[in-house]
């Protein structure tokens, strides 16, 4: 967490949008005198931010560090509440263990734990998730939707379109969607989504949204047993990717969707998803602890559920398993 | 949720071996209806579909608690039989129910041990299982503090809104 003065003055540079601001006009809104502004531009400069000076302009942001701190995260933010609390930590177990913790102590929907390292981070069921530092983004978001429980699961399809359409508006990437939630390029995942709920029989108290996005690993970092299966965007794309602006990205498209999905319900997210979607129409094997199906994906319910036809034309619905194409 | 004929089975079973003279359950359309003619014979089970098109959202369990008797004398009946009927006393028995449709985990992983086991005692904070869907992973709480009587579904086994999940003997 930053002073308030900090977060004024990356306010500042995120609607200037690279023009120059007057030492002037920082100085008034911040309330502080010139020397000060003089003081806090030195500070982002130590950590690592590029700030041109000219006379009579003011200053301005040429680029940010490829860190992802509260400052990256927070300049060029345009959420309402999304990310608007940020719990940036350099090394952490996992982001969602201290998400679940913020929760119980009554944190705010929005609030975004994120962090450049982890050193146990979680999969489904325990499994561990390669997060080693600098290269990806580990972060856990708290919401605290007014829905019943059972409706919760829809929440993690609308995740992943809305990670889909950042990563979309990034990098011109378009990715694929394998349900429920895995993101995909190239049929290699590079996303992982894992959403936990806290909840009465009757009410929400909070979900939490892992996500776990391989944004700049070369192929060689990842461990060979993962290397044919997994990907990250650079390596997709050619080039290294700017994370903070990628987690503004994903802040701003849950926003509007999470927005869309309590006013209007999940018909329009699951034609989103749709667009998305790899899997359907296709032959596919559902693995679940009590067996296997295989059979053609014919889409999914209006609640999100997959929708499996096998080969005696039975349909099955499907609401957990690990798909593969 | 219908009722499974295991399920039956069950519930027929427990009302058989304790106080209970009747026994009405009323989901979905479907009732069904246990009487006992008096408190030592077994019980005949009536399962009827009543035409019901709209669903009920909320799941329903009564047991009543009031006999088509006269009153004195089944209180009579019951003081008596009471005391060495208690453990398998349906009456008393709380059922932690699925909040959601999804898959019941009796374990954070396929190598761990379960949550809980039939005789542990849990806190109303004590994680009893994982019931997931469409990846969403939700721990249910006990909420409620008590010993675990019975498990009545399987690892992996797909569970339905409502449906119970554990037995729990309330302290």
């Amino acid at each position: 967490m930053q002073s308030d003065t900090r977060k004024k003055l990356l306010d500042l540079f995120s609607e200037a949008n690279g023009d120059f601001i007057s030492g002037q006009k920082i100085s008034d809104i911040l309330g502080c005198s010139r020397t000060a502004v003089w003081k806090h531009i030195e500070d982002l400069r130590k950590e690592g931010f590029e700030l041109e000076a000219v006379r009579r302009l003011g200053y301005r942001i040429v680029s940010t560090p490829d860190k992802i701190t509260e400052n990256e995260i927070r300049l060029g933010l345009k959420t309402n509440t999304l990310g608007q609390t940020i719990h940036f930590q350099e090394e952490v177990t996992s982001t969602q263990k201290i998400a679940h913790q913020l929760a119980h102590e009554g944190a705010k929907e929005g609030t975004l734990v994120v962090a450049e390292l982890q050193t146990a981070g979680r999969g489904r069921m325990d499994r561990t998730w390669f997060s080693p530092k600098g290269t990806g983004v580990w972060m856990s978001l708290i919401l605290r939707p007014p829905i019943p429980p059972q409706k919760t699961p829809q929440l993690t399809l609308l995740s992943a379109v809305a990670i889909a359409q950042a990563i979309q508006e990034v990098t011109g990437l378009v990715p694929d969607i394998k349900w429920p939630n895995d993101i995909l390029m190239n049929g290699k995942k590079c996303v992982g989504i894992l959403t936990e709920l806290q909840a009465d029989p009757d009410r929400v108290h909070s979900v939490i949204i892992g996500m776990g996005l391989n944004v700049n690993h070369e192929r060689e970092q990842f461990p060979e047993e993962i290397r044919d299966i997994a990907t990250s965007l650079a390596i997709e794309k050619g080039e290294k990717i700017n994370r903070a602006r990628l987690i503004q990205e994903v802040m701003l498209k849950l926003e509007t969707l999470y927005r869309q999905y309590l006013q209007h319900g999940f018909m329009p997210i699951k034609l989103l998803w749709e667009g998305y979607a790899i899997s359907i129409g296709k032959e596919i094997t559902a693995r679940t602890l009590n067996g296997t199906i295989r059979g053609w994906a014919r889409g999914i319910t209006e609640e999100g559920v997959l929708i499996l036809e096998d080969h005696d034309g039975a349909i099955h619905y499907i609401h957990s398993a690990d798909i593969s194409v | 949720m219908m009722l499974k004929i295991q399920e039956i089975r069950e519930i027929i079973k427990l009302i058989d071996q304790s106080s209970i003279e009747e026994f009405v359950y009323e989901h979905d359309g479907t009732k069904v209806h246990m009487k006992k003619p008096n408190g030592n014979v077994p019980v005949e089970a009536v399962v009827k579909t009543v035409v019901e098109p709209a669903p009920k959202v909320v799941v329903k369990e009564e047991v009543p608690q009031a006999p088509a008797k006269p009153a004195s004398a089944v209180q009579e009946v019951k003081q008596e039989e009471k005391p060495k009927q208690e453990a398998v006393n349906v009456e008393n028995l709380h059922k932690i129910t699925s909040p959601m449709v999804g898959t019941f985990y009796a374990a954070p992983s396929p190598d761990s041990p379960p949550y809980v086991k039939v005789g542990d005692k849990i806190k109303s904070d004590t994680v009893v299982c994982i019931i997931e869907a469409m990846k969403l992973f939700n721990e249910i709480e006990a909420e409620i503090n008590g010993e675990i009587v019975e498990i009545l579904v399987q690892n992996g086994q797909l569970v339905e809104y409502g449906q119970p999940l554990f037995l729990v003997k309330p302290e």
